[in-house]
């Protein structure tokens, strides 16, 4: 899947630093397509953290795991594009426990241009939820902004994921 | 009607309503417990006696009758909330039925006090939320928000929570008398396990053996909220076993060997048999050279203070992940013509075992599940797996069956992680003197990855980090079934087989009806004739059923319950991928 994968809010992240000062003139439209964006990233966040279960396998702050969700990569040091990301979401990883989260995956090529079939043993594992291409670019939008390429998770992360009504970021308070 | 009346009749109804209530809810003794099978209406402790057998004497509902068995009440449970790594929780509890009454908690630890003597719709007395951290508790629980049951002690219920805590709650009203804070989270310590209460002392442990936890058993003084012993499940420094920690590093200080099933209990040896989990870190057995005791064992134990009798390990420095907390249950046989009382253990690994009481030596043992890989048997002399080499610090097994530093992919091998049989319980019916395990059929493959060291140890790895040296991992067409087999208690020879469609994690009741009842993942609860598992009938709650079915009878009417609530660590299989979570209480009658 091409670069028309990446559509809406995630789109607009990623060109926000192109279009922000090119079209600065135009203040109101920033405002609602930042407002968007916002939305997008805590819809994102929502599926990364229960609708997806990502946080089982890629741990919160998406450093990476391991356990009973295969040894899940760091999503803070991935070195993938946000349209690899996406194809990962969608596709899932051959071979691999990174399960998949779209409904037809494997039922035709659009995945790696494999069928079941061709997948054989190495077809991913079905995610815990399928995800529509919207939820799939917040997910990516989230991970953009507040994750990858990000360093090491801080307190101020922990309570952006959790919350304030929890002890989870305790043992990260400095 | 005037309101003087109204007040007078609801005075009138109050007092009614006590007189009853006092004349009914007779106190939970310890001799009543004792003789629990001597109120076949009730279903007083967790696994039905002390021995473990989740055996009822009710019989109404048979061979003959139980295709009139129809659903009466249902009640949803809540608790679905979600909480650290976990989208919501799930039912895996034993209810307690005593007089009509239901003591029953959800995923979540609230406690419900269920009126079920109507027959009909379900009236709740009160229920007792105890106000979890739930990302806090749900983030280091290994596999699911769950709680699998509550006790009673005189006119108390006994709780525990995911989050550590010990309630003891007022049995008519629901008030929390005192909470005592047993195991900690902040260093990946949770309980799940229903406490099993010996006399005056309820006895629990943490769970928490992915997360670099030292296993411990604790009791707590029921009259007084406090802490009487805690033995830990790994021997400290000078003490009989930690020399099966050869590392020179200390490694036993994180090495797993948790809790989370009740124990089972013979009061003629005032002795009860606790499950012991896997070692720590899972499947990096290179950072733990040793046997790693008491990892994956049974250890006898002395209720009173503690101390530890005799243990036997079924794993020796277990790289599988073949967590053995599971039920031990206790029975009385002729073995060549003496009577003696065995413990029994349907492991994980994939073998059954059974034990001398007295002394932990080996009796009989094999395999019940279908595929058997990583072990070619086991040894008549000394139960341990055919492979094992006492003079090796890391047990190879078979060969590539599990990850190794030089080779961190393992080939397939069976049972899968999670089992054979995982928590859910068997049952054991002594008329026909026959043992029934539910099973987990399938195989799965280890990936390992070198386990950094304990921040205290001078590494990275941090408390509630994730502390399993790699993962388990599921190829997509390898098929993962169930199975439910009929065994001889002694020599774990199967006498009937069949297979089910889906894994069970729901648990075995039997029955004096000559029945055999288990729940399924896609919601059905089905009963199979005792001795052929013939299935006689089968109804579906529409939603996935991953708790042990129960019996008890209330005015002369036998009722059958079972808590629907699933939960998928994963895989999910492909035909329930749609399955959507709930939480159910269901009750049939004739
Ligand atoms: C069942 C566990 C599991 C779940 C759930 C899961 N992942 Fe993964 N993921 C993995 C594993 C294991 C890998 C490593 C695959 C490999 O070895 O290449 C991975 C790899 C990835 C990668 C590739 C990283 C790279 O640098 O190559 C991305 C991106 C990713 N996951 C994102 C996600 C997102 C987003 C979600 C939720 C929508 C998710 N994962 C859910 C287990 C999981």
């Amino acid at each position: 899947m091409g670069v028309a994968f990446v559509r809406g809010p995630l789109r607009a992240i990623l060109t926000a630093g192109v279009f922000v000062s090119a079209f600065s003139g135009m203040a109101a439209a920033q405002t609602a397509s930042s407002a968007e964006d916002a939305r997008a990233i805590e819809f994102g966040k929502e599926i990364y953290k229960t609708k997806a279960r990502c946080q089982f396998c890629h741990k919160w702050d998406g450093s990476g795991d391991q356990g009973y969700g295969g040894n899940a990569l760091s999503l803070r040091v991935t070195q993938l594009t946000p349209d690899q990301v996406a194809t990962t979401v969608k596709c899932g990883r051959p071979a691999t426990e990174m399960p998949y989260h779209d409904k037809f995956a494997y039922t035709d090529k659009r995945c790696y241009g494999m069928t079941a079939a061709d997948a054989g043993d190495s077809k991913p594992q079905i995610g815990n939820e399928f995800l529509q291409a919207r939820e799939i670019d917040a997910v990516v939008a989230y991970l953009f902004a507040r994750v990858v390429g990000k360093g090491p998770a801080t307190y101020e992360d922990c309570l952006d994921f959790w919350g304030k009504d929890t002890q989870q970021c305790e043992p990260m308070k400095k | 009607m005037s309101s003087l009346r109204l007040g007078a009749k609801i005075a009138a109804a109050a007092l009614l309503t006590t007189t009853l209530g006092a004349a009914r809810a007779a106190d939970m003794t310890f001799e009543r417990a004792l003789n629990a099978d001597k109120e076949p209406q009730n279903w007083l402790l967790h696994h039905k006696n002390f021995q473990g057998h989740r055996y009822s004497q009710l019989k109404d509902i048979n061979a003959d009758t139980v295709k009139n068995l129809r659903l009466v009440q249902m009640m949803a449970l809540g608790g679905l909330a979600s909480g650290g790594r976990y989208e919501n929780g799930n039912l895996e509890a034993t209810p307690i039925v005593d007089d009509g009454m239901m003591y029953v908690p959800n995923g979540w630890g609230e406690v419900y006090a269920l009126d079920l003597t109507s027959g009909r719709k379900v009236v709740t007395k009160w229920k007792m939320d105890p106000g979890i951290d739930r990302a806090w508790a749900g983030d280091v629980a290994c596999c699911g928000v769950n709680n699998r049951g509550v006790a009673l002690w005189k006119d108390k219920v006994i709780s525990i929570s995911l989050d550590g805590r010990m309630f003891a709650i007022n049995r008519a009203t629901g008030e929390v008398v005192w909470e005592r804070k047993i195991a900690e989270p902040a260093v990946g310590e949770t309980i799940t396990a229903a406490p099993l209460i010996l006399r005056d002392l309820a006895i629990t442990g943490s769970a928490g053996g992915e997360f670099g936890i030292r296993g411990w058993i604790d009791a707590t003084d029921l009259n007084t909220g406090k802490q009487v012993w805690r033995t830990y499940t790994i021997p400290g420094k000078g003490e009989p076993g930690n020399e099966t920690w050869k590392d020179g590093k200390d490694r036993w200080q994180h090495g797993g060997a948790s809790i989370w099933v009740t124990a089972t209990y013979d009061a003629q040896a005032d002795t009860f048999y606790q499950g012991i989990g896997n070692a720590g870190p899972d499947y990096d057995p290179e950072y733990r050279p040793g046997d790693n005791k008491w990892a994956a064992s049974v250890l006898a134990m002395t209720p009173t203070d503690g101390k530890i009798k005799w243990g036997f390990q079924y794993t020796p420095n277990d790289p599988y992940d073949f967590d053995e907390i599971s039920e031990h249950p206790i029975i009385d046989v002729n073995v060549g013509g003496a009577t003696r009382k065995l413990v029994t253990h349907a492991a994980r690994n994939g073998f059954y075992y059974s034990l001398d009481a007295v002394n932990g030596s080996f009796v009989g043992g094999r395999a019940y599940v279908d595929k058997l890989t990583w072990s070619k048997g086991l040894d008549p002399k000394t139960g341990k797996p055919l492979e094992y080499d006492p003079s090796l610090d890391v047990q190879p097994y078979v060969v590539n069956s599990h990850a190794t530093r030089a080779n961190p992919k393992g080939a397939l091998k069976c049972p899968m992680t999670s089992g054979g049989k995982n928590w859910e319980p068997a049952a054991y019916n002594p008329e026909l003197n026959t043992m029934y395990v539910p099973s987990a059929e399938g195989c799965n493959m280890l990936e390992g990855k070198q386990q950094a060291d304990f921040v205290d140890q001078g590494g990275t790895a941090k408390p509630r980090d994730r502390f399993t040296g790699g993962s388990a991992n599921y190829p997509t067409n390898e098929p993962i079934y169930g199975g439910l087999a009929a065994l001889d208690p002694v020599t774990g020879e199967t006498k009937a087989k069949i297979k089910l469609t889906y894994p069970n994690w729901s648990g075995v009741l039997a029955t004096a009806g000559g029945l055999v009842f288990t729940g399924h993942m896609d919601g059905e609860i089905t009963a199979y004739d005792a001795k052929t598992l013939k299935e006689m009938w089968s109804f579906n709650v529409g939603c996935g059923i991953m708790a042990p079915p129960i019996t008890y009878a209330i005015n002369g009417k036998q009722y059958l319950a079972v808590l629907s609530g699933p939960h998928w660590l994963r895989p999910k299989p492909e035909a329930l991928k749609d399955q959507a979570a709930c939480s159910m209480l269901n009750v049939f009658t004739l």
